[in-house]
């Protein structure tokens, strides 16, 4: 369609955080997320969706979150972004406490949640349009991520024109473009085949070490769960509860093939004894 | 918006095709000129009354007197066109506007909601005698009767699309810190575009209706007006005439109304869709290619 250079010194100019020392699969960079006994019940107070739930997240690590379904994942990952209030505990990110969604905070859904009358890159530019008027630079940095995301040819393809694959390209690069350092990814491929999600698991990995940002990232999939994560939180139902942490020691980047060794098998039979005991 | 010059024709259209389009046409034709002529010949052999069904000729007669040797049609059909597409205008103002602040309002919507339900319930062409008490023998009152009729229809249609946004994509707004002003003109109503015109194009069509009926019981210009001379001197083959005149006039609108949903709600059909993005994509070449100095935004 067109063969445009992209102008690399305007990711420069924007307040992407740099990546940072991956000291054995874990980051040794600043704490960015404080969550100490993260409450949430609904209704009356009789469904506890989530029960004192504690952690830390690290600058540029990427955490994922497995658990049975109804364990609270969904919830606690709202929460993160400010969707809806916790009903106890505190949680602050960058030092300031969550109350409401922020710039610095960006989420993304099982459902790409595109805009069908707006064109992909014009659906990239969402965040940026809700919140000043978008320049020449936005727009080449829009175009930029949908490069980065594999996705160079289909600037002007509207949604309906886009695969289910390619459309959550479109939605991570939207994310992307918020310019946010905490990536919240709920799910992201949950509804695409086993291929096609194993392969977009691979270029996540990539993109968000490429722009640097703290991910926590959930899942069904064990396997997934710990070949992504510098760390595994895993969590239980009923009450919904953050059992254990379990930390991979993997350098990143990392190949499909890890998959394949001891280490990585006993990490599996790890996470699977904590949820089997429920 | 798009260049239509530079669309790629159609399938149907190619050289290839067009032998079997051709051929589909010609079959329509075969048949319709065959009921015509057979149409003609039972009423020249007196199997109809020839005054009350008059046979396809007579109609072609009348038809040639309205429109060339009279012309008495012409004032009548631009009166009935223009109240029609009035009383639309004013319907979509108040149907869209009503169903809008519904939508942003609940209290609004409460207290409104329950009238538009008693308008819908009634039925509408018993106000005639009504309306035209209150707004004369004039155009006026066809104006008012076509646009009571066409409001129902496109208030409930634009309410419903604007309610019906989807909880996944508010959400991922709101994640992205959008005030509500955002919300509305960013996801909903776009959102609810479809729904609107389903609205608008049942409405100019009931606008229609509702002129017409008006016309037939109390007016002095019109189609109504002529329809009812016409069949008051069992003149029948000029009454049809006039029928067929407004049926014109129905597909005319109706067309107009395809055409602007078309264009604006382009991303319900691949076509107009891949257009669409084509000339976005042709705009925004053109406009990264020009040098750096000469970029306004
Ligand atoms: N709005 C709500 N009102 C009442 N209960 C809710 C609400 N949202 C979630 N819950 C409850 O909170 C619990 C946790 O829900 P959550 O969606 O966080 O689970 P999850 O781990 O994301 O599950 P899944 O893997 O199926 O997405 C569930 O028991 C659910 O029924
Ligand atoms: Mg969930």
């Amino acid at each position: 369609m067109n063969s445009i250079a992209i102008d690399r010194s305007s990711a420069a100019a924007r307040p992407v955080p740099a990546r940072p020392r991956v000291v054995g699969g874990v980051s040794a960079g600043e704490t960015v997320i404080e969550a100490r006994g993260v409450t949430k019940t609904f209704g009356d107070g009789s469904v506890v969706a989530l029960e004192g739930a504690s952690f830390e997240a690290k600058k540029g690590e990427f955490i994922s979150l497995v658990g049975p379904s109804g364990c609270g994942k969904s919830t606690l990952l709202r929460i993160i972004s400010g969707l809806i209030p916790k009903t106890g505990g505190s949680l602050s990110v960058h030092g300031r406490e969550v109350t409401e969604p922020r710039s610095d905070i960006g989420m993304m859904f099982q459902k790409a949640t595109l805009l069908e009358w707006r064109t992909a890159i014009e659906n990239v530019l969402l965040p940026t349009e809700l919140q000043r008027r978008v320049t020449a630079d936005d727009k080449r940095r829009a175009a930029e991520l949908l490069h980065m995301v594999g996705l160079k040819d289909f600037e002007f393809a509207f949604p309906r024109q886009l695969s289910g694959g390619m459309q959550q390209r479109v939605a991570l690069a939207r994310l992307l473009q918020t310019g946010a350092d905490i990536l919240l990814l709920d799910e992201p491929f949950g509804a695409l085949d086993e291929f096609t999600r194993e392969r977009l698991n691979v270029e996540l990995m990539r993109v968000v070490a490429e722009v640097g940002g703290t991910t926590f990232f959930v899942t069904h999939n064990i396997q997934e769960a710990i070949f992504l994560a510098d760390r595994v939180m895993v969590m239980t139902p009923r009450p919904g509860r953050l059992a254990k942490i379990v930390d991979v020691p993997f350098e990143r980047p990392r190949d499909l093939s890890i998959q394949q060794s001891p280490e990585f098998n006993a990490l599996v039979s790890e996470v699977r004894d904590v949820l089997g005991g429920h | 918006m798009t260049d239509l010059t530079q669309t790629t024709p159609s399938p149907a259209l190619r050289w290839w095709n067009l032998s079997a389009v051709l051929g589909r046409v010609g079959l329509h034709l075969v048949i319709f000129l065959g009921i015509l002529a057979a149409w003609e010949a039972a009423g020249r052999f007196g199997l109809f009354n020839d005054y009350l069904v008059p046979r396809p000729s007579r109609i072609a007669t009348a038809i040639g007197r309205l429109y060339v040797t009279q012309g008495a049609i012409y004032w009548h059909f631009f009166v009935t066109l223009f109240e029609a597409v009035a009383g639309f205008l004013v319907a979509a103002a108040v149907g869209i506007g009503l169903a809008v602040a519904s939508a942003l309002n609940e209290s609004f919507r409460r207290y409104v909601a329950p009238y538009a339900i008693v308008l819908n319930v009634t039925p509408a062409l018993a106000l005639t005698p009504i309306v035209i008490a209150w707004f004369g023998f004039g155009w006026s009152s066809k104006i008012a009767l076509g646009a009571i009729i066409a409001f129902f229809p496109i208030f409930v249609n634009t309410l419903t699309g604007l309610m019906e946004t989807d909880a996944d994509r508010h959400e991922m707004f709101r994640s992205l810190g959008a005030k509500n002003r955002q919300l509305f003109w960013k996801l909903r109503l776009p959102a609810a575009l479809p729904m609107i015109f389903a609205g608008l194009k049942i409405g100019m069509t009931s606008a229609l209706v509702g002129v017409i009926v008006a016309e037939f019981t109390q007016a002095t210009e019109g189609v109504g007006v002529l329809m009812n001379r016409y069949s008051f001197q069992l003149d029948m083959a000029s009454a049809i005439a006039t029928l067929l005149s407004m049926s014109l006039m129905g597909l005319l609108l109706f067309t107009l109304m395809e055409i602007l949903d078309d264009r604006i709600v382009f991303w319900r059909r691949d076509a107009r869709m891949a257009a669409v993005g084509k000339a976005r994509a042709r705009r925004a070449l053109s406009w990264r290619t020009k040098p750096a100095a000469a970029r306004k935004d």
